[in-house]
């Protein structure tokens, strides 16, 4: 099987995010970058799925130069070769945008299956993947924890709410977004990584895919969120502080 | 025909309360443009769409219905929209953030060479929408600047319906043309995770007990609060090494990594073994007679003082909340 | 008139059958003893080369080999009893060499000890009176292996046994022969009695563990240098000890070393804590595998041999390696197994891969947001480091982001400003790569040591004190692989040279101090510690001390590790210090200290108050 596994870099999950002076995006100067977190995910089945069934695993990303680290990463375990869509305005592309590059690059390949993270942990949009289905005209299904492969296509299992699932049966080929959790990370190794020098890496400019970068929807501004986390203290008796907490969880956590 | 349409989702259990946080961003939205509220569902022919609302009612609701629409697929979903949009043309369209809506509503969007500006936490005038960025950690305005309907999703939670009790609305009946081969993907019907195995890492709720309860005899005052919240019971450490709960239930470096929207530790101190596993929580509470205790360094809300008192107060007033 | 000693008797000729019949039989027996020895001495020799061993300088190898080989002091300081016995068993061999050469000799009429002759004489008493305590030694050991049968020593070996008679029946020949005269036949016999046993020891050498007799002098002698040292890798193709191919020549010779004494067994925590891992059999078992495989092998080394599982059960501690007295380097032979599982990829663990993951895409080993430590430093005013500080204070992943390592954090602060040091923090920390080091994943941590090696060349940093002695052993030793750090001493090395400036506080009672294994075998610190401790109450030593410390059970990465299995080696350890009856138990590292923290917690009650040395030092500063 062929599994195109389209993979984002992002800014590390735990590092603290400074805003830009522009107010347009955040300082990306001194940024620690690491691989979108669902998409190692959906690396990680496309990895199974090869080693179970045969295959290639083809790895895509946009972005500036800094995102080869990531690129070799996906590649060091286990990728066999890699598409880098050098364009140093992702940030200033939509959804649509980037999910037109993607998918510019992705469908001369004729993949049997594209894998995708279900959002990424900077924008969190959750559309790229579904947007590349409708670009190549592939059927799809969201919040994938498990694939697996049968004589008609395939059969996945996705996450519905509140703890709930239902599994899909469709066609090759087609289009899923992988939920995280549903398989155990691999780590990258000294192996992987000296492997990877010999994979092929292809470059290819955004300018040359010949897509349309207009966006239909701008990020005007960026603010730290009026809420700083600060631990509340309830203060009062038991049944005045547990009614607090009740309100509070119920109104401003939303949690209940 | 300019409108605002507010997509409503039938939920199985028929509980309306997203359709009325959506029609409250769709009212908030009216009132920046002046455009007058529609509403659109989608389902089986057989059945009543739209659910009971309260508030000024939409000026119309559309009821978009298939056989082959009675069980949800993207595909399904979105050639039936698409068929509605270009019929009313809308200028705002506007979900709930359901995985549902995540699942379809990007693709329907792309058909019309739009973007959905999704999980949207407030409406500014512009119309300037906000959402989240950095899981949280900022917030971002997105204004619309393409030709053509504006594609939104409301965060669940993030409009409070407070309105009286309402009228009725118009109903019009809309049939789109939906070929079998159309629908590519066949999907089956609805399960539980297995209940024999604890699965803390997908609980949205859980209830961790620590030292502090002191005895084993002590911990169905936990668990009551734990059934009351509708919450997974987890433990730190030492009460699993007592054998007062099982091993699976160990929140902690040496047991499970869990990151639930609602995280509340009680008796806990938050040494950092512990605290490894559940700092992604989304929400953190903590309960604890130590006001040093390092808990309260990750707790988003604390209460200092004896469980003991504490927990069956906040069972009671858990339960008292939910009627 | 002379008085008549007792003399050598030696038959004065031998006839020519004698001769061809002795030629005959010292052919055999040197042909049986190579036809075992020289395939081994070629597994080792076909061993690849040591990428990084120096023979120079000189100095050190030969202190030690005459400390640990000649003087036997590794082998008797453990063991006393046993230790001398064997010792002088080990003397007698020694001063036998110009008898039993002499006695070859007389065959051919070419004797050149004269027993009439004064030096001969002198010589041959000196020799009797070695043979007298080999004898007795031997028959000592003998009964403590067949009798007493200590559980260390392992099965019942005949090989041992045969040896043991060989050995005493060289002795008794030799001794026998004192008594007789030399013109008769019982001088010829003794004389034949003596060869035929010589004859007879020498091939059973090699077909046994007193191979040691040949090979162990080599093996201390060209030890890697350092303790617990691990090589780096070489070349492209080298991910560590996957298998035959990969074994070097120190290696090899270290395992045919083993003389299965079970001194590293006895002080493994890991197998007294009832885990699969024995150290011994891990070398016993690489041996197995190059008498089966041999050193050009592709078979992996983690299979028929040694288990993957028992080999991730190790915490570096480096007891074994200290305690060998023949000179094998247990932890470099643990570790090159661990990376050649984990490098590969062969390696599947939840918790470990958990550890990786977090080091990959963040900067400590915890998996903690580097905000949290801003805060910490924010909230507590401390100081940054700018690069005209003396001291750059390193917080390392345990004293930036966990409570209690936070409080040792604080309290050395205190002492320092108290000392008027001047110092600072750093604004950002990677892991040192300890865990990941010592768990065997050298891509992650090159990446580590780079980027910390690199951020300290930037700030200038010339000077580190650290409260972790994990990170100062990283720092000191492992980064020297990828560059040149700067200088690092653990905070009880700093706090021990101005401990008279620290105001004493007595009558805190009865401490016991544990001896982390990082601090103490890993790099020899053992007073200093104590010193500052004494600063505040009176010292009780703890069973198992100083270099036989007993590990706390976190080190090797095992603190990130899940479950483990059988009784806990932290309870095992805290239980031994609680024993002392000392109201307080003083840690010196942030890992001892959240092991026994656990382990005490876990006690419902009677637990002494666990603190940091920097802490107990801290409370005699005026508030």
């Amino acid at each position: 099987m062929k599994i195109a596994v389209a993979i984002k870099q992002v800014p590390d999950r735990d590092a603290p995010v400074r805003i830009a002076a522009s107010s347009k995006w955040i300082d990306e100067s001194e940024m620690q970058w690491a691989m979108n977190e669902p998409d190692a995910y959906a690396l990680e089945e496309a990895l199974l799925l090869k080693e179970q069934a045969g295959g290639e695993v083809i790895v895509v990303s946009a972005g500036p130069e800094r995102v080869g680290s990531t690129i070799r990463e996906a590649l060091a375990k286990g990728a066999d070769r890699a598409i880098h869509i050098v364009c140093d305005d992702l940030s200033g592309r939509d959804a649509l945008g980037v999910a037109r590059l993607l998918a510019a690059a992705i469908k001369p390949e004729n993949p049997d299956l594209v894998l995708t993270g279900l959002q990424s942990e900077d924008l969190g949009l959750g559309q790229t993947g579904v947007i590349i289905a409708e670009l190549l005209e592939l059927p799809h299904a969201t919040m994938i924890l498990h694939v697996e492969k049968t004589d008609a296509g395939l059969k996945v299992k996705r996450e519905l709410e509140e703890g709930w699932f239902q599994s899909i049966e469709m066609s090759l080929p087609a289009v899923l977004t992988m939920q995280s959790g549903g398989n155990k990370l691999r780590y990258a190794t000294l192996m992987g990584i000296k492997r990877a020098k010999t994979k092929q890496l292809r470059t290819v400019n955004a300018a040359e895919l010949g897509v349309d970068g207009a966006a239909v929807v701008a990020l005007d501004q960026i603010a730290a969120p009026k809420k700083q986390k600060i631990t509340q203290i309830l203060q009062g008796s038991a049944k005045e502080a547990a009614a607090a907490l009740v309100e509070k969880l119920k109104t401003e956590a939303r949690v209940l | 025909m300019n409108s605002i349409l507010v997509v409503q989702e039938a939920r199985k259990d028929g509980r309306a309360r997203l359709f009325q946080e959506t029609l409250v961003a769709g009212r908030k939205l009216a009132g920046l443009t002046g455009l007058p509220l529609e509403a659109a569902g989608a389902g089986d022919p057989n059945k009543n769409i739209f659910l009971e609302i309260s508030g000024p009612p939409p000026v119309a609701g559309h009821a978009v219905q298939h056989p082959l629409l009675e069980t949800y697929t993207a595909d399904g979903y979105v050639l039936a929209f698409e068929q509605l949009i270009r019929k009313l043309e809308p200028a705002y369209v506007v979900f709930p953030h359901t995985y549902q809506v995540r699942d379809f509503v990007p693709r329907l969007a792309a058909r019309f060479g739009q973007v959905l500006i999704g999980d949207v936490t407030a409406i500014e005038a512009g119309p300037l929408f906000v959402r989240q960025l950095f899981q949280g950690k900022m917030s971002a305005t997105y204004r619309h600047t393409g030709n053509g309907p504006c594609f939104v999703s409301i965060q669940s939670g993030a409009f409070r319906d407070d309105s009286a009790s309402g009228g009725a609305m118009n109903i019009y009946h809309f049939t789109p043309d939906i070929p079998a081969e159309a629908i590519r993907t066949r999907p089956g019907e609805p399960f539980r995770g297995s209940e024999q195995t604890v699965d803390l890492g997908s609980a949205q709720r859980i209830v961790s007990v620590g030292r502090g309860i002191k005895e084993a005899e002590n911990l169905p005052l936990v668990e009551e609060l734990a059934t009351a919240l509708g919450a997974e019971l987890a433990a730190s450490r030492p009460i699993c090494d007592n054998g007062w709960l099982p091993m699976e239930r160990q929140v902690g470096s040496s047991g499970q990594t869990v990151a639930p929207k609602l995280y509340l530790a009680v008796g806990i101190s938050g040494a950092i073994q512990h605290l490894v596993g559940m700092k992604g929580s989304q929400c953190i509470v903590a309960i604890n007679k130590d006001p040093d205790a390092p808990i309260f360094e990750v707790a988003d809300y604390g209460i200092v003082g004896d469980l003991f008192e504490l927990v069956p107060a906040l069972t009671e007033a858990v339960r008292t909340a939910k009627q | 008139m002379m008085v008549l000693l007792p003399t050598l008797a030696e038959p004065q000729h031998f006839s020519v059958w004698e001769k061809l019949v002795f030629v005959a039989l010292a052919v055999a027996s040197v042909y049986g003893f190579w036809h075992r020895f020289g395939p081994i001495l070629g597994k080792i020799l076909q061993s690849r080369k040591d990428p990084d061993f120096h023979l120079f300088p000189i100095g050190k190898r030969v202190r030690d080999f005459v400390w640990e080989v000649l003087c036997q002091a590794k082998v008797i300081r453990e063991r006393p009893l046993a230790g001398v016995a064997h010792a002088l068993v080990f003397w007698a061999f020694c001063a036998f060499a110009l008898v039993t050469l002499n006695h070859c000799a007389t065959v051919f009429g070419a004797g050149f000890l004269d027993p009439d002759g004064r030096v001969g004489r002198m010589y041959f008493y000196f020799a009797a009176l070695f043979a007298a305590a080999c004898a007795v030694g031997i028959f000592g050991l003998f009964v403590r292996r067949f009798l007493a049968r200590p559980k260390w020593l392992g099965e019942v070996s005949w090989g041992s046994g045969l040896v043991a008679l060989l050995i005493f029946l060289l002795m008794v020949t030799y001794l026998a022969a004192f008594f007789v005269s030399g013109a008769g036949d019982a001088a010829r016999a003794l004389w034949w009695a003596h060869t035929l046993t010589l004859l007879m020891f020498l091939p059973v050498i090699p077909h046994t563990k007193h191979l040691h007799l040949v090979l162990s002098p080599f093996t201390v002698f060209l030890s890697r240098g350092g303790f617990a040292r691990i090589p780096p890798l070489a070349g492209d193709e080298d991910f560590g000890l996957v298998a035959g191919k990969d074994l070097t020549r120190l290696v090899s010779l270290q395992t045919y070393s083993c003389v299965e004494c079970g001194r590293c067994m006895e002080h493994c925590p890991a197998n007294n804590t009832g885990k699969l891992l024995n150290p011994k059999e891990v070398v016993l078992g690489l041996r197995g595998y190059l008498n089966e495989y041999g050193p050009a092998s592709e078979e992996p080394l983690l299979g028929k041999y040694n288990a993957q599982e028992a080999v991730f059960q190790c915490t570096t501690c480096g007891a074994c390696e200290f305690q060998c007295p023949v000179g094998i380097e247990h932890v470099p032979i643990i570790v090159g197994l661990r990376r050649g599982a984990v490098n590969t990829g062969a390696w599947e663990d939840d918790h470990g891969a958990k550890l990786f993951l977090a080091l990959e895409r963040g900067s400590n080993a915890l998996g903690m947001s580097t905000a949290e430590r801003d805060k910490f430093i924010e909230k507590n005013a401390l100081p940054l480091f700018n690069g005209t500080q003396e001291y750059c204070l390193w917080l390392g992943c345990m004293g930036a982001y966990d409570p209690q390592g936070r409080e040792i954090v604080l309290a050395l602060v205190r002492l320092m400003r108290y000392l008027g040091a001047s110092f600072g923090v750093l604004r950002k920390e990677k892991c040192t790569g300890d865990p990941v080091q010592r768990l065997g994943n050298d891509l992650l941590f090159q990446q580590l040591a780079e980027a910390n090696l690199e951020t300290l060349k930037q700030s200038r940093v010339k000077k580190i004190v650290s409260i972790c002695p994990h990170c100062v052993r990283t720092i000191q030793e492992d980064w020297k692989a990828y560059g040149t750090p700067p200088e690092v001493e653990h905070h009880s090395e700093f706090l021990a040279r101005h401990a008279d400036r620290l105001p004493p506080v007595k009558n805190q009672g009865r401490i016991a101090f544990h001896d982390p294994c990082y601090l103490g075998r890993y790099r020899g610190v053992y007073d200093e510690p104590r010193r500052v401790a004494a600063l505040v109450g009176e010292l009780v030593e703890a069973p198992r001390s100083r270099e036989r410390s007993f590990c706390c059970g976190a080190g090797g990465g095992l603190v990130f590790l899940g479950e483990e299995k059988g009784e806990r080696v932290s309870h095992a350890r805290a239980a031994e210090l609680a024993a002392t009856g000392a109201g307080v138990v003083g840690t010196a590292c942030p890992f001892c200290n959240t092991m026994f923290r656990d382990a005490f917690a876990a006690k419902s009650e009677g637990a002494p108050e666990l603190v940091d040395i920097a802490q107990l030092a801290a409370k005699g500063l005026p508030e």
